[in-house]
């Protein structure tokens, strides 16, 4: 410690990489006094892959796979956000029941995030019966999504052009049972985790982000729901068949740790809504655009495409030379953006409430690392 | 409309492209190229009009490197691509003075590129081992040459 020029009272601590609380292996360095936090530095790349290298060196029906390991928790959200970058590229348009598809999958998938995020929070916090009926809830939708696309987690499943396979009886069936059963356990949450008085006390006024601190950090997602920003892609800037469907952007005043709290659990009835009514309009006809090339080689040119994910938002911006492997893909991932404030909301906070502080940011630090 | 104030928040400066994007094609709105040296002006511009900064990618050419920053708005849809082309042997400006958020994106792109951000409080690596002695989004990078 004295090397570094600090006073003999302040030592240094090592959160992670291998700590439960840290989703992953993230390492935050806090320079503590006491039980205060005066400086915290976060320790990022452990699980660098170079995903975004990789992209350069395969074709792009070849990189679909790797989208759905940067977020393994919203992969769908990924995959649709590169078919959509490729097709605009490409001039493909997808037919409705495809997106109609693309759009129910993903909100489902929103929801298993969502799902384990309460859980795992909560764990965090020292709660652990809420895991317990978060992954009772979970598991519903991932036998749902498996008996679909084929996977539980690191789904490989939208296509260029639309979807591969087509929603069978059982699945829409399942679904609307599914939807009936979450309904009727939001009142066991509530009195559970949200009227709970330790939590309250965890969360109120912890960690508070203000709206100008959204704006410089380029935070996305709850973060900025939270913290009053109505700004959702599904509607500020509307992709797929969102537009067709009624729901609304919850958001806090606060900007607390419990805010972003409320505002992902009332995003899941929004869910729910979405995935009701988009059973309800499904429409009939083709679920892939007729003419995909079978060879992908799309003309030179740059495309920025994005997508609300469980976190905020997910950008594939896409640079291709004309040929059959893209010259750059940069994935611009919402837990990096939301991450990197970490270091000016930690300071003079206690240890156990940056706990508090990060588990409620929702990092995937797989998707940060890249 | 955001897109006007934004054009004309920049049009003093002396960029040499700030014109309206094709979004159904590129997903941008406006399209500016600007000099590595004007960058914490345009910035600073744009954060005045509430803009935050979505995502700052390099692109690594024969000649030159590209940065390409990203600017979105909460408030209304309009996303600014700002082009900055860096020739391989100089240094692009940090923007962290402006927008803290960059500090960590200008850390990637030193990280993958090698390319130095003049003014930058911290730049260290922040994806690979501090100690590696790589940039791996080089095109001259190969991940199987050696023995991996």
């Amino acid at each position: 410690m004295l090397e570094r020029g600090l006073e003999e009272k302040t030592y240094v601590l090592n959160l992670g990489p291998q700590h439960p609380s840290t989703h992953g292996v993230l390492r935050v360095e806090l320079e503590m006094e006491g039980e205060f936090i005066t400086k915290a530095d976060p320790d990022i790349g452990y699980g660098h892959r170079g995903h975004e290298h990789m992209a350069e060196n395969r074709t792009y029906p070849q990189y679909l796979p790797n989208l759905s390991r940067i977020d393994y928790l919203h992969a769908l959200a990924y995959n649709q956000c590169y078919c959509m970058g490729v097709e605009k590229l490409l001039g493909l348009t997808v037919p409705e029941r495809g997106e109609f598809i693309r759009v129910i999958t993903a909100e489902m998938n929103r929801l298993t995030s969502h799902l384990l995020w309460v859980g795992a929070y909560l764990m965090d916090l020292g709660a652990f019966t809420p895991f317990l009926y978060c992954f009772d809830d979970r598991e519903q939708l991932l036998d749902l999504l498996d008996s679909l696309t084929g996977s539980r987690l690191t789904y490989c499943f939208h296509r260029f052009g639309g979807s591969p396979v087509d929603l069978d009886d059982d699945f829409i069936t399942g679904c609307r049972k599914f939807i009936k059963r979450l309904r009727s356990r939001w009142a066991d949450y509530d009195n559970l985790v949200t009227k709970n008085v330790i939590f309250i006390h965890r969360a109120r006024d912890v960690g508070v982000i203000t709206q100008e601190q959204c704006i410089k950090y380029g935070l996305t997602g709850p973060m900025v729901r939270g913290s009053g920003i109505p700004y959702d892609i599904r509607k500020s800037e509307p992709y797929s068949v969102y537009p067709l469907f009624d729901f609304e952007i919850p958001t806090g005043d606060r900007g607390d740790v419990m805010d972003r709290y409320l505002v992902r659990m009332r995003e899941m009835e929004q869910s729910l809504r979405i995935i009701e009514q988009a059973l309800d309009k499904l429409p009939s006809g083709p679920i892939m655009a007729e003419k995909v090339p079978k060879r992908i080689k799309p003309e030179a040119g740059e495309v920025y495409s994005a997508v609300e994910t469980a976190r905020g938002e997910f950008g594939c911006f896409i640079v291709s030379n004309g040929d059959v492997k893209p010259y750059r893909i940069k994935l611009r991932v919402p837990s990096f953006g939301n991450l990197s404030i970490l270091p000016e909301i930690a300071v003079d906070t206690l240890v156990a409430d940056l706990v508090a502080i990060l588990g409620s940011i929702d990092v995937v630090v797989p998707e940060i690392d890249r | 409309m955001l897109k006007d104030d934004i054009q004309k928040a920049l049009a003093p400066l002396g960029l040499s492209q700030v014109a309206e994007g094709d979004y159904a094609k590129t997903g941008c709105h406006l399209e500016v190229t600007a000099e590595p040296a004007q960058m914490p002006e345009v910035a600073e511009k744009m954060l005045s009009l509430g803009c935050f900064l979505e995502s700052l990618t390099g692109l690594h050419y024969p000649e030159h490197f590209t940065l390409v920053y990203h600017f979105g708005n909460f408030r209304e849809l309009c996303r600014t691509a700002v082009h900055v082309k860096v020739p391989l042997d100089q240094e692009a400006v940090s923007i962290s003075q402006v927008y803290p958020g960059a500090n960590w994106y200008e850390r990637e792109a030193y990280d993958l590129y090698g390319l130095r951000f003049a003014g930058h409080p911290d730049l260290r690596r922040i994806l690979l081992p501090f100690d590696a002695d790589f940039h791996p989004l080089l095109k001259k990078f190969e991940a199987s040459s050696g023995d991996a």
